[in-house]
């Protein structure tokens, strides 16, 4: 529960508070960004990345990808949804001012009505979480429509929350009063507004909020913690208001294998006393005392036994009692000074976190069911159900998760670093064949080449010059029959070189007509090969163009990369001594608080063992006045 | 209550009142551990955007240093409704070459099932043609062991390509459909 500034002045004011806090809040009701987004249909596909690190509560990596996919701009179709999550990511993450900034800004633009209802939820939350209850109240006052999904119940809830934070009780009892869904926030609405009401004076309406959480079916362990709550919560109101009503009853609901159970065991003790029955006080008494000392309610049964004794008149057992828990207080304040000198040590922070799952799962804190069993951590389950060191413990795991983190990127820039200089290396040494190739290249003469073959063409087929597109054996047989026609033109008239001529004649026709019966082909190959050629050389034009921009673009790429991965080796290695030093300034700050409470817990001991020592004096006495039994 | 004695019922009020306040008090910080509780808040949450602001300028440097728009392809896996297939793994290749072989946890499937979208795979590719061919593994209908294949036949041009997995369910035959298609 976050309740930053009214947590310790409602644990001053009010008898329900011995449970720990006033008003109940699921576990989960603390994570904004829990409240999942109802489905949407994944437009960009970077945007349904951001929602898959989102969805398994990675909160940091969500933020950390939504951020640069918006910088590359790849988030266009999901805009208004992307900047509602990313508030929902900073307020988890604890960082309420940005979470705020994001929010106004979408209200300040046009937007579709039901994001600027979830926008004003969490403003309202925000609001809330810092302790300005009436712009919390203003911003859900102004929620135009049901919120989707569990958000309604959840605003519901805060709206009771909120108007209990102001004190006005009337109206959070009314608003609750005619919720009349049967979800799990409703349970808690009811606890609350019974412990609202009891705190208000109103107990007998107070008493019937609590009855029925109290008394109600629960499904999970939260459910079954939170009537827990409900029956100590009222129990100790009647305990306290010594009336009519038995305590003893209520008290006895709530479960002997809860977080809440050694209380409720010392209230029935208490309650039973109270009734005249010390015998009875016994039995939930001497069932605390079986369990271990490091627990408060525990500690108080070691005197609160002998004290039954007494009433029932065994003095003789109550004196064994009162010097038995006389010893037990002394030992265990003596260790208690050996957890203060194993804090005082240091790196007590990171052997609680060895306990911890490795999850970023809301309420994480509550699974610390094994704290390990060291001198520095053995009495410091009460100090795990405070508000405060649970957002310390929180804060320190992230700071160490952070350092994690910047030690990976810092490896990951130093592989860059050597990568862009081995990228200008390598540029360096392809340079001069590019030089090469781009000297040696010359395009325009190609070109011109190119338009010289097609305007002799155009010649060819205009004039149809069979021979001109003759195969190369051909063109030597016309140049072989061109020889033949001039030795014969020197050689003697006669039958010989009229023959001759003749068979010259013929064999230059079957030339000529085997070229007239090729060209149509020939010609059609040549102009597919023209055509060829032209796009070719156009080709050849654009990758020359592009290895002459390549080359040219390889020391500025190299270079803007080169100037990025400075940059920001400078912003990781400015940040990580600043981490280091946070870190250890969250473990000193969490440190003395874990003293405190040890020391308060050893004021709390010698307290009871001087309580313990005078009713020993008292017993002697009257033992020895003949006074007592 | 009614002690017989002056000094029990003061003890047993004494006792009383501990009982009632001494759990909370003492698990509330004093104030000025408080304050400097928030003032380490305050220096974590700061360093915190810093944080998240270096990252993203890291996250980004690293894809485009690494994968850059002219060559990178990136291969997502999206899962709509999906009740017909329970997905363990996927092996995906690339013109025959294993690029991603990747095992899912119930955390990430149910961060599909709610719409989450993997970034399954990055990686370049040159001009030309390629072909993607993905393997689903898990349980079919009937919880019977199931392995399908997809393929895409792929026309790399200038520019970032990315192409979807998506696992959805064919109501007319009961069975889980595996498509893949480029995004423009």
């Amino acid at each position: 529960m976050r309740q930053r500034s009214s947590t310790a002045r409602l644990y001053a004011l009010c008898i329900v508070l011995v449970l720990g806090a006033a008003a109940a809040w699921t576990a989960h009701a603390d994570e904004p960004a829990r409240d999942a987004p109802p489905p949407t249909k994944i437009r960009d596909l970077d945007y349904g990345d951001v929602l898959f690190h989102f969805f398994q509560d990675d909160y940091f990596e969500s933020i950390v990808r939504l951020e640069a996919n918006r910088d590359f701009n790849r988030l266009s179709h999901h805009a208004a949804e992307a900047d509602l999550l990313s508030g929902g990511l900073y307020l988890s993450l604890g960082l309420h001012t940005e979470a705020e900034r994001i929010f106004d800004r979408l209200l300040a633009g046009p937007v579709a009505p039901s994001v600027r209802d979830r926008a004003r939820f969490y403003l309202a939350r925000i609001g809330y979480q810092r302790g300005y209850y009436e712009a919390a109240l203003r911003n859900l006052g102004l929620i135009g429509q049901p919120l989707a999904g569990k958000l309604e119940p959840e605003r519901r809830l805060l709206e009771a929350n909120v108007l209990m934070s102001l004190g006005r009780y009337g109206e959070a009892a009314q608003r609750l009063e005619s919720w009349s869904d049967t979800s799990g926030w409703s349970s808690y609405a009811r606890f609350n507004l019974g412990v609202a009401l009891v705190r208000a004076g109103d107990t007998a309406r107070g008493r019937q909020f609590l009855e029925q959480v109290g008394t109600m079916p629960a499904s999970n362990e939260e459910q079954a913690s939170l009537r827990d709550r409900a029956n100590l919560a009222l129990g100790f109101a009647l305990l306290q208001q010594q009336g009519s009503d038995d305590p003893a009853a209520v008290l006895s609901r709530v479960r002997l294998d809860g977080p809440f159970t050694n209380k409720a065991l010392l209230a029935l003790g208490w309650a039973e006393a109270n009734a005249n029955h010390p015998e009875r006080a016994l039995v939930p008494w001497l069932e605390l005392q079986q369990r271990t000392i490091l627990d408060a309610s525990v500690q108080e049964s070691l005197i609160a036994v002998p004290y039954a004794y007494v009433k029932l008149a065994s003095n003789g057992q109550a004196t064994q009692q009162y010097r038995a828990a006389v010893d037990a207080y002394t030992r265990e304040s003596r260790r208690i000074d050996e957890s203060i000198a194993a804090i005082r040590q240091g790196g007590f922070l990171d052997s609680i976190l060895t306990a911890v799952p490795k999850s970023d799962r809301p309420g994480w804190f509550w699974q610390l069911e094994t704290l390990p069993d060291a001198p520095h951590t053995r009495y410091l389950y009460h100090l795990m159900a405070s508000h405060e060191f649970q957002e310390g413990l929180k804060n320190y795991r992230d700071l160490r998760l952070m350092q994690a983190n910047l030690a990976r990127w810092t490896d990951s820039l130093e592989a860059f670093g050597a990568m862009i200089e081995a990228r200008e290396l390598a540029a360096t040494q392809r340079e001069p064949h590019r030089q090469e190739v781009l000297a040696g290249t010359d395009l325009d003469a190609l070109a011109q080449r190119q338009q010289e073959l097609t305007d002799r063409f155009a010649q060819v087929e205009a004039s149809r010059e069979v021979a001109a597109l003759a195969s190369p054996q051909e063109r030597s047989q016309w140049e072989v029959l061109a020889r033949i026609d001039a030795t014969l033109a020197s050689m003697p008239a006669g039958p010989q070189r009229d023959e001759f001529t003749e068979r010259a004649r013929l064999l230059r026709g079957a030339l000529s007509w085997e070229l007239d019966r090729a060209y149509k082909v020939r010609a059609t190959q040549t102009r597919r090969d023209l055509k060829q050629t032209r796009s070719a050389l156009a080709e050849a034009g654009t990758r020359l163009a592009a290895i002459g921009e390549a080359g040219d673009l390889v020391p500025q790429n190299t270079q803007g990369f080169a100037g990025r991965v400075d940059n920001l080796s400078e912003r990781v290695a400015r940040i990580t001594p600043l981490l280091d030093a946070t870190a250890l300034a969250q473990e000193r700050a969490l440190a003395d608080i874990a003293v405190g409470e040890l020391q308060a817990q050893q004021k709390r001991l010698g307290s009871y063992s001087t309580q313990a020592q005078f009713a020993l004096a008292s017993l002697y006495d009257g033992a020895s006045g003949g006074g007592g039994k | 209550m009614k002690p017989k004695s002056p000094l029990l019922l003061r003890v047993a009020r004494l006792v009383t009142v501990f009982a009632l306040l001494a759990a909370p008090l003492a698990a509330m910080p004093s104030e000025g551990d408080a304050t400097n509780l928030k003032t380490v808040d305050q220096d974590v949450q700061a360093l915190k955007k810093q944080l998240i602001d270096l990252n993203r300028d890291l996250f980004k440097l690293e894809e485009e240093l690494l994968y850059p728009a002219s060559t990178q392809v990136a291969v997502f896996l999206s899962v709509d409704v999906g009740t017909f297939f329970a997905l363990d793994s996927v092996t995906l290749k690339v013109d025959d070459k294993e690029v991603a072989n990747y095992l899912y946890t119930e955390r990430e499937v149910q961060a599909l099932h709610r719409g989450g979208v993997q970034k399954l795979y990055l990686g370049n590719l040159k001009t030309g043609s390629h072909e993607i061919v993905a393997f689903f593994t898990g349980k079919g209908p009937h919880d019977r062991d199931y392995r399908r294949g997809t393929t895409l036949k792929l026309d790399k041009t200038v520019g970032a390509k990315y192409v979807e997995l998506r696992i959805s369910d064919r109501e007319a035959s009961l069975q889980p459909e595996f498509v893949v298609r480029q995004w423009e």
